[in-house]
């Protein structure tokens, strides 16, 4: 599939991504909306669900490969458009991409494959019990039919006349078992992927914003003269926070260069907001805000207040989006977490049929919860209504990191009382933090506990959400409120086992129960990572959320996690490198969160600009990571945000300082 | 004020037509359409633009085509036809990516290393890839990788 082709030295790239199968062409065998074949043997899938790194691409074609009983290389992927009512959620969060899609991706195929049995058996007049599809052929005795033979055949079969078998777990040759990478990983190591900054249809212009100066800030005054006289700048206009995003002034120019250059040039005042904000004094007021100890069962023996900061996504690929409106309807080209549902936003807010909306999806340079803003696409929306063209708004990283959804900050208090060996048998857990801006479903304190509260441990108690407003935007981010709570429970329990000298792993092996799975990964933990070396502190924490538990223990010695050991348990592994990845990833957020990455805001600004002032990780910090696959018979579980809480816990006890918040040792705010 | 300048990009002489001051980082993906270099920081602080100027790994985001012209320019695209460089095969080997943004920085800066030291030392490898950020967290495959590819550079299998 060639996408770039030069015209007259402007780029042009074609939408990356082919149309899923319309209805049945000719020679083409299209059960559902998942899978088609066609007579010239190309099998090929529809993927629904983004891919931000997490890998959905690739198990996508696995799961495909399998129940069709062909080679993962067989498979051709395409990336379903926002089209919800086709596709069903096509949200990327609550790490649902393998739990969601491994029944109806596995069921699609597996019914294409009983179909072309049928079609076979049909043709030869045998039992369908008699016959095996293997490598593309379906046989019987010597008899053998490729697909690509049978795809007529099939399409004129009533799909509810075959029953549908999946392929037993104990048959998988591929899910599980294959140590295969990653389907776009050759785009990637010769640059040939995609995402959304590489996709510009042809004519596209660069808009460039300047943004509110402190929190909360609206236009009061623009001169843009000077930025108008800047070589390639075509408009500027000032977009409207009410329809437009966060607002500000776009700039747009033909290239990115003289897109910043006209940004730089503009003068513009602003009003409103909130220019003193501080968020150590955020952080003083969540404290003072905490809900009342509870009243206990006996005298509490342990209080700790943990702070915790607020925290940038930051992905790699800074956020953009590239949208094309006409008098026909709208394109945008956009890395989303969800297409589905920016589909019906937009629609909504432009007041068009969601038919004349076409929400294109590219490869997300990451996305860590911060891709389902649509304001960033809005914003885009408006420029080319200005430009009459499409036009790609680019966010710098500077506007990247000053003008996120951030993760919340919040403050825990946790109250114990402890029998005479110091084993907790009751607990307090109050919390103050703020609603998820974003979505407003979530300004209920009952919603932010039934999300964050994952306690696994045998030990009653009571936890109180109080929620105040939040005085910057805020939203969802890996783990989400559970990378909260879980960071304060850990963190807690673990200096409990200190004060009475309990060991981690025997204090909550004692807490849980003995046929748990929870208790299976922490022993598999446990074993694996061994004593603990001479010099060395350790961490241990746990977790059991999205249908998938976790234990992980970290090892530090000189002021530094080295070696991450963790077990987990997400029912069948379906990609193992991709397992893998998602803990190896999680645990370099946790170093990065616990070591010194924070969000702070002074005079009502940001404070952080880039990497460059956002402490994130690098490579000199990165430990060793273990990762134990224990097999279990528990349904497809989720992944990709569950290391995270357990990791930062670990990490963060395993420091051997008194823990009372997040990053540890450093001021939060 | 628009000069021409000369750069030899992936082995290719081009000519650009840009302000002295523009970053050789549009150049590359807006006038010469390699998409391979990614725009993270435009501060110099990521490191996912990282492509070869004259052999040495550099930042085209805080490189200007003033300070580049005529030199020799090799961004991820240059480095193979078919991705089968010996630090793309290490890459690939074991499955280093996830979201991937950033790799091409990773994979140019780690072809700069092995160029002056065959066979890195985790200091060496801290060192070279300390500024080529991954929010992924793919480090750790990132250093088996570097050992990797330097094997395969020196005809291990």
């Amino acid at each position: 599939m060639k996408r770039r082709t030069f015209l007259g030295g402007v780029l042009v790239v074609s939408a990356p991504i082919a149309l899923p199968a319309s209805a049945e062409a000719a020679g083409e065998f299209a059960p559902n909306v998942f899978v088609r074949l066609d007579d010239r043997g190309r099998i090929t899938t529809t993927v629904p669900t983004p891919d931000c790194g997490q890998g959905v691409r690739t198990i996508v074609g696995l799961l495909v490969a399998e129940e069709l009983a062909v080679g993962p290389g067989d498979v051709r992927l395409e990336q379903a458009p926002g089209d919800a009512q086709r596709f069903g959620w096509q949200g990327v969060g609550n790490s649902y991409s393998a739990r969601h899609l491994t029944g109806p991706i596995r069921t699609a195929a597996a019914t294409a494959r009983c179909l072309l049995v049928a079609a076979a058996a049909g043709r030869w007049g045998v039992p369908v019990a008699e016959c095996t599809a293997r490598d593309g052929v379906v046989r019987h005795g010597r008899r053998a039919v490729r697909y690509r033979n049978l795809v007529r055949d099939a399409a004129a079969l009533d799909p509810a006349t075959v029953p549908v078998a999946l392929t037993p777990r104990e048959n998988w040759r591929l899910l599980g078992r294959t140590g295969a990478g990653r389907v776009d990983a050759k785009a990637i190591v010769t640059g040939k992927a995609r995402y959304g900054i590489d996709t510009r249809p042809a004519g596209t212009l660069v808009a460039v914003v300047s943004r509110p100066q402190w929190i909360g800030a609206v236009v009061d005054s623009v001169d843009d003269s000077a930025a108008r006289a800047v070589p390639g700048v075509v408009a500027v206009t000032t977009l409207d926070p009410a329809t437009s995003g966060q607002g500000g002034v776009a700039v747009i120019a033909r290239s990115m260069p003289e897109a910043l250059r006209g940004r730089e040039a503009l003068r513009v005042t602003w009003r409103g907001g909130t220019p003193d904000a501080d968020s150590r004094v955020w952080s003083a007021e969540l404290e003072s805000a905490l809900p009342a100890v509870p009243a206990a069962p006996g005298p509490v023996s342990f209080e700790a207040v943990y702070r915790l900061p607020l925290l940038a996504h930051a992905p790699m690929e800074p956020t953009n989006a590239t949208a094309h409106l006409t008098a026909d309807g709208l394109t945008v080209w956009v890395p989303t977490q969800d297409p589905g549902g920016l589909r019906n936003v937009l629609a909504g807010q432009l007041g068009l049929d969601p038919a004349r909306v076409r929400v294109e999806v590219t490869l997300a340079g990451g996305a860590f919860g911060g891709r389902g803003d649509p304001a960033p696409v809005l914003e885009a929306v408006a420029c080319s209504r200005v430009a009459g063209a499409p036009v790609s708004v680019m966010w710098t990283r500077d506007d990247d990191m000053r003008h996120d959804a951030y993760r919340p900050m919040s403050v825990h208090r946790l109250s114990a009382v402890v029998d005479g060996a110091g084993v907790p048998t009751w607990r307090a857990h109050g919390i103050a933090t703020w609603p998820l801006t974003l979505l407003p479903f979530f300004d209920n304190p009952e919603v932010v506990k039934a999300n964050g509260d994952h306690f696994p441990y045998a030990v009653p108690g009571k936890v109180d959400v109080v929620l105040r407003p939040a005085p910057v935007r805020t939203g969802f981010w890996r783990a989400v409120y559970a990378g909260h709570f879980q960071y304060a429970e850990e963190n807690f329990l673990s200096a409990l086992a200190r004060r009475a000298g309990l060991d981690q792993v025997d204090l909550r092996r004692r807490l849980l129960p003995a046929d748990s799975r929870l208790r299976r990964v922490l022993d598999a933990a446990a074993a694996r990572a061994g004593a603990v070396r001479s010099g060395f502190t350790r961490g241990v924490a746990c977790h059991d959320d999205y249908g998938s538990v976790i234990a992980v223990i970290a090892d530090s010695s000189e002021g530094r996690v080295r070696k991450v050991t963790a077990a987990v348990d997400v029912g069948p592994p379906l990609h193992l490198s991709g397992v893998r990845a998602q803990v190896e990833g999680a645990v370099m957020d946790a170093v990065s969160t616990v070591s010194g990455a924070q969000i702070t805001v002074r005079e009502g600004r940001v404070v952080q600009s880039s990497f460059a002032d956002y402490a994130w990780a690098r490579i000199d910090r990165a430990p060793d990571v273990d990762v134990v696959i224990v097999p279990s018979d528990a349904p497809v579980g989720g992944l990709g945000e569950l290391a995270y809480p357990p990791a930062a816990a670990a990490i963060a006890s395993a420091t051997g300082q008194t823990v009372t918040g997040m990053p540890v040792g450093v001021e939060v705010g | 004020m628009v000069g021409r300048y000369r750069l030899h990009v992936n082995g290719e002489r081009r000519e650009v037509d840009l302000p002295a001051e523009t970053p050789l980082l549009w150049a590359l993906r807006e006038q010469l359409g390699l998409l391979g270099p990614k725009y993270g920081c435009g501060v110099g602080a990521c490191g996912a633009c990282t492509s070869l100027v004259d052999g040495r790994a550099a930042r085209p985001c805080v490189t200007t085509v003033a300070e580049a012209r005529g030199s020799h320019v090799t961004t991820i695209e240059g480095l193979s036809e078919d991705g089968d460089h010996p630090v793309q095969r290490a890459w690939l080997e074991l499955d280093v990516a996830q979201c991937g943004y950033c790799q091409p920085g990773q994979i140019m800066s780690t072809v700069a290393l092995l160029a002056v030291d065959p066979d890195p030392d985790d200091a060496a490898i801290d060192a070279a890839l300390r500024d080529n950020v991954c929010r992924c967290g793919t480090y750790t495959r990132v250093r088996a990788a570097v050992k990797r590819a330097a094997e395969l550079k020196r005809g291990e299998r």
